[in-house]
């Protein structure tokens, strides 16, 4: 098996046994995503940046406690998701900085007359950043982070049931969305 | 069916769609997925729909860019820590705390140490004879003030284990440290400057041991 083909459970093997080449692969597999999904969760690149990290060395120290019972992705997004959880609650007072206002839309323009300057693509794509976070995230993980209804269950830490009724929310709210700015789909 | 009962219906069709088309649905929601698609002309209109999502969530998510650097930032984390800790499920509770003090960068990894110490030293004072498993950790301020000692530095990847058989077999005691820099002082049994001179050259022999400093020889001091 070259290292090229080589499954993630039998990189965190090596991982395990002390090869840092192996968590180096795994981080070149896996950074960007876990990269994106903490800079989604905290609102800052530079969270994102130190959690990310945080997240691959807590995969080198922990390595030899990987039971395999799920992906090693959705166990690096688990790991990604308490600690940027973790790391909100620390900054809970005052990490709506600068980099985070500056996401919040400006308020000169109604939704309907921003939305009437982009084409539906962008539009979609501003209601899917614009998702209360809890539906944002499982609407992450579905679509751009390919994982189950029971891996997002795992990595939130919510049982199967809730991944469903907030998947179920998240779309209806970017159709109601799609809807208010003259995207009619049909549903809800 | 009714129209209630068809609406529930397209409810939970369209909430499993995202994972039809992240490819994660199998079993009966798969199936059903598939029926709906094939039977229910506003289906394929929906899929379109979640296609678009799939596409709007990917370029939002894309459009944030690691730092070209991440991996040589990782890179340099990486060489300041030790190796992984062991399963849970084989090691002490001291061997669990060494792991987890080797797990964290060295710089703070040797100012944990003194909390470690610490813990190892309380731990000796509530078992009678002040033992711990392996090792004896001095007690009594008078005699440790008269005991010969050495300052030793133990390697980064040294093992707890490996560390405490050598000291409880040689009758070696760690009596204070670690400084800043990770140094430790550890008593020597040594009656005379010949058998401390002895014990010297066996810590320095032991694989785990970084550095070896000569402290407080016997009275006869040779």
């Amino acid at each position: 098996m070259t290292a090229a083909t080589e499954t993630d459970r039998a990189l965190v093997d090596r991982v395990a046994k002390g090869d840092r080449a192996a968590v180096r692969l795994l981080f070149m597999r896996h950074h960007a995503r876990i990269y994106r999904f903490v800079a989604r969760q905290t609102g800052s690149d530079m969270m994102a940046d130190d959690i990310a990290n945080e997240v691959f060395l807590e995969l080198w120290r922990q390595a030899p406690s990987f039971e395999g019972r799920s992906e090693v992705s959705t166990w690096l997004l688990g790991i990604a998701r308490f600690k940027a959880l973790s790391s909100l609650r620390k900054k809970k007072e005052d990490w709506i900085d600068d980099e985070a206002a500056a996401a919040v839309p400006d308020s000169a323009d109604t939704p309907e007359v921003v939305t009437m300057k982009e084409d539906k693509a962008a539009a979609l794509r501003r209601f899917v950043d614009a998702l209360p976070e809890e539906h944002r995230t499982v609407i992450d993980l579905a679509y751009y982070h390919g994982q189950s209804v029971g891996e997002i269950g795992e990595v939130l830490g919510i049982p199967v049931a809730t991944v469903k009724t907030r998947m179920f929310y998240a779309r209806k709210k970017l159709g109601e969305a799609l809807k208010a700015a003259g995207y009619d789909r049909g549903w809800p | 069916m009714s129209a209630a009962e068809k609406m529930s219906r397209r409810d939970e069709m369209e909430t499993l769609l995202p994972f039809y088309l992240n490819g994660s649905l199998e079993g009966s929601d798969l199936e059903a997925v598939e029926e709906w698609l094939a039977s229910d002309p506003a289906a394929l209109a929906a899929l379109g729909e979640a296609e678009a999502e799939f596409s709007g969530t990917t370029a939002a998510n894309e459009a944030i860019r690691p730092p070209a650097d991440a991996l040589s930032h990782f890179a340099k984390a990486l060489d300041a820590e030790a190796g992984p800790a062991p399963a849970p499920a084989s090691a002490s509770w001291l061997a669990q705390a060494w792991g987890r003090f080797m797990a964290v960068p060295v710089g703070v990894a040797w100012a944990a140490a003194a909390v470690l110490l610490a813990l190892i030293i309380a731990q000796s004072f509530v078992q009678p004879g002040g033992k711990g498993k392996d090792f004896e950790i001095a007690g009594a301020e008078g005699d440790l003030a008269k005991m010969p000692f050495a300052l030793v530095k133990f390697k980064p990847d040294a093992k707890m284990s490996d560390i405490s058989g050598f000291l409880g077999s040689n009758g070696l005691k760690i009596i204070g440290g670690p400084t800043a820099d990770g140094v430790f002082r550890l008593g020597i049994p040594a009656a005379n400057a010949a058998d401390y001179t002895k014990q010297l050259g066996l810590i320095a022999a032991q694989p785990f041991t970084e550095t070896v400093i000569e402290g407080r020889k016997p009275v006869d001091g040779g």
